[in-house]
């Protein structure tokens, strides 16, 4: 008896928390972010050079903790925070130990404040500056789910590892398509740790900062924090254009993310019905040393390659994207006509060059945003509803109307005159 | 009684989990719209023309950064209008610079199109000494229809790109401080112009991926599967244009909507010309019979006619 009603206890409890489990709110269950909340990771170098003391007369590692600290009080629920380190744990000579010398210290995860700021404060200044390691390591943290990806890498030393190169690393990762984004912050003015972050950054399309104070430390990774929680989570979905038009892929509303080489011409396809109009706009973003001339060109043709329209833009300098777009609008038809959806191809191609020292591959960053949309409205007349305005048209109508009062006065006499005579 | 009472323990837990669950989702929410469509001028700038931060006409925005950074912001301008964009930046310290550095500020269209500037200072020179430059762009006058060919501007989104172009290396990654106010003015009915056409206000969302489609093999299926999900976007940003929609666009449809409505002064213009083409029409008529009728008795004449 009893052992049934234990059962029955246990079988409505089970069936309650299942009920429970179905019913419960979708956005997060308690302390489980959604799956595309946003990720950060930030990575630390805790390398010898770290013991410097230039950050407002303290040590670097000392203003580092103390803005991580900060930071991590201050992050956002919505992110999923983790913690990097390279160089933490091999004070030996030796290089080849040296470089594989970095650890993940706090899992990303929703972040356990006293936890993470434990784990923070153990950290000594030790070793080598395996910053192309570290990234690696720090992508494979962030790896899974379909948020944004941000890596935030503090440090005041070039890499001291060489191969691989840490800006080649960065653009390989970024262009895995899992729309990563690394951040640098240098702690110091140097010219060769300058170059190294800056490309870093501008590999990825992300910001370079160089750190003089402690408060502009804790402020900027805040910021950069902040900033993946307020970044879209639509991600551009990853396409690959064809070479010519009838292999293309055909692409609908929205944001595609794709790479092109140099030199090379990227076509898609578009369905667009009549009565609609396409639109298609196309930004190649510029991830590594360039020449300083460049363009861009979009073309919208008809499979059987007439041009409908072209977009382009050319440029000069210092840039991140070199864009251009194009709208399409398809006649509505009558009834009796052909209703079926047109196609429409749309190349892309870029006139970007490099000095030969460049790596080719991966292609150049692209990003496009199509539109299908109801079609425009073609102006009977180009001054709206075809009014006038101005004092010609009075002038125009006072005197027009003058001339009819007078004719038709005229007129009038003249049927009375001859009245009278008949 | 206690599988009842057990059940009730559940429940209470359970509804206990609901709410502390709901209570930071909630809260998301309320913080997402505070972020969004508030009425304060944002603090921050986005990073790509995706990113690109919301900026209301009449706003001033504000956003730290760093030397170097793209900052993006992104406004509504409406046919009819003529937007115009101020930049102001605050120099980091010069004795921490190493020369001069050009600052550009840059317009788009929603089809992420280079706008010329018709005039204001896109484009400005900082000496090392300068504590601020100011760069500024007046676009042409907004169109409601253009040939597809042209590079009008046309009512939707307009992007606004701030950065600098030229410095000396040693500059990069500096702090500054931007402010960014966009206006618009009315061009007036001088420049009301006919047709209509939806705004050029980018979608934000990523796109279907694309299907096993490319092949020609079964395109009858394909085709009206992707004819119908093409109609149905436009439908939906169609009725997103009247209602705000839950499609994400760069940029809310201003309060005035996105064109220059009905009403333009072209309406005054065209009715006096008419008053006056009927009054001058009058007065003519009268002339040829004015001088004669006092002298004449009979006036049956005029009604005769």
């Amino acid at each position: 008896m009893i052992i049934k009603k234990r059962l029955a206890t246990g079988a409505l409890g089970l069936l309650a928390a299942l009920a429970c489990g179905l019913i419960s709110p979708p956005a997060a269950m308690a302390g489980e972010p959604a799956p595309d909340s946003p990720k950060v990771e930030l990575v630390l170098d805790v390398s010898g050079s770290m013991r410097a003391r230039d950050v407002d007369g303290d040590t670097r590692m000392a203003a580092a903790k103390q803005a991580f600290n900060e930071v991590l009080d201050a992050t956002p629920e919505e992110v999923r925070l983790g913690i990097r380190t390279l160089g933490a744990n091999y004070p030996g000579k030796d290089r080849k130990a040296g470089c594989q010398d970095s650890e993940r210290l706090y899992p990303v995860g929703q972040v356990d404040r006293t936890e993470a700021k434990a784990a923070v404060a153990t950290l000594r200044p030790t070793g080598w500056t395996p910053i192309g390691l570290a990234l690696r390591g720090a992508s494979k943290d962030l790896s899974g789910g379909e948020g944004t990806r941000r890596i935030v890498l503090i440090t005041d030393g070039e890499d001291s590892c060489g191969l691989p190169d840490p800006c080649d690393v960065a653009r390989e990762l970024a262009a895995q398509g899992t729309h990563l984004v690394v951040d640098t912050l240098g702690l110091t003015l140097d010219r060769k740790v300058r170059e190294q972050l800056s490309c870093i950054a501008e590999a990825t399309g992300g910001t370079y900062t160089a750190i003089q104070h402690r408060d502009q430390l804790s402020s900027r990774i805040k910021q950069l924090v902040r900033r993946s929680a307020d970044t879209p989570v639509e991600t551009p979905t990853p396409v690959r254009g064809a070479a010519q038009c009838a292999k293309a892929p055909y692409l609908g509303s929205g944001l595609y993310s794709d790479r092109e080489s140099f030199g090379e011409h990227r076509w898609y396809r578009m369905r667009v019905a009549p009565g609609q109009e396409l639109r298609a706009s196309a930004s190649v973003a510029m991830d590594r040393t360039v020449d300083p001339d460049y363009g861009v060109l979009v073309r919208a043709v008809t499979p059987g390659g007439r041009e409908l329209v072209r977009g382009s833009e050319a440029g000069s300098g210092r840039t991140d994207v070199i864009s251009s777009g194009l709208r399409y609008p398809v006649a509505d038809v009558d009834d009796d006509e052909d209703e079926t959806a047109r196609t429409v191809c749309v190349e892309l191609s870029q006139s970007f060059s490099a000095p030969a020292s460049v790596k080719r591959a991966p292609g150049l960053p692209v990003e496009l945003a199509v539109d299908v949309v109801g079609n425009d409205d073609p102006p009977a007349d180009v001054a709206a509803f075809g009014l006038g305005r101005g004092w010609v048209l009075l002038g125009v109508l006072t005197v027009g109307g003058l001339l009819v009062g007078l004719l038709w006065g005229w007129l009038a006499r003249w049927r009375v005159t001859v009245w009278r005579s008949n | 009684m206690r599988a009842l009472r057990t059940l009730g323990a559940a429940l209470t837990l359970c509804a206990a989990a609901w709410l502390t669950a709901a209570a930071p989702a909630a809260a998301d929410g309320k913080d997402g719209t505070d972020g969004k469509s508030g009425t304060e001028a944002p603090t921050e700038a986005g990073t790509s023309f995706r990113t690109a931060t919301e900026l209301k006409p009449g706003q001033r925005a504000t956003a730290a950064a760093s030397t170097g950074d793209y900052l993006y912001w992104v406004f509504p301008a409406a046919a009819g209008q003529v937007p115009e964009v101020e930049a102001e930046l605050k120099l980091p310290d010069a004795s921490s610079r190493h020369g001069s550095a050009t600052w550009q500020l840059d317009v788009y269209d929603g089809l992420r199109r280079h706008q010329p500037c018709a005039s204001g200072t896109p484009s400005r020179r900082a000496a090392q000494q300068d504590r601020t430059v100011t760069v500024s762009c007046t676009l042409r006058q907004v169109r409601s229809w253009s040939e597809r060919w042209a590079n009008d501007p046309l009512q939707g989104a307009y992007y606004v790109r701030l950065t600098v172009v030229d410095l000396p290396a040693e500059d990069l990654g500096l702090p500054i401080d931007a402010e960014v106010e966009a206006s618009v003015r009315d061009a007036g009915g001088a420049h009301a112009d006919g047709g209509d056409m939806t705004p050029l206000n980018p979608v934000l969302r990523a796109g279907t991926a694309p299907g096993t489609d490319s092949e020609p093999t079964g395109d009858a299926s394909s085709d009206s599967a992707d004819s119908s999900d093409s109609s149905d976007s436009s439908d939906s940003s169609d009725s997103s244009d009247d209602k705000g929609g839950d499609i994400p666009h760069a940029v809310a449809e201003p309060e005035d909507g996105w064109g220059s409505g009905w009403w333009s002064d072209r309406w005054v213009w065209t009715v006096i010309g008419a008053a006056l083409a009927a009054l001058a029409g009058v007065g003519g008529y009268t002339l040829t019979r004015g001088p004669r009728s006092p002298g004449r008795p009979q006036n049956g004449t005029g009604s005769d006619i």
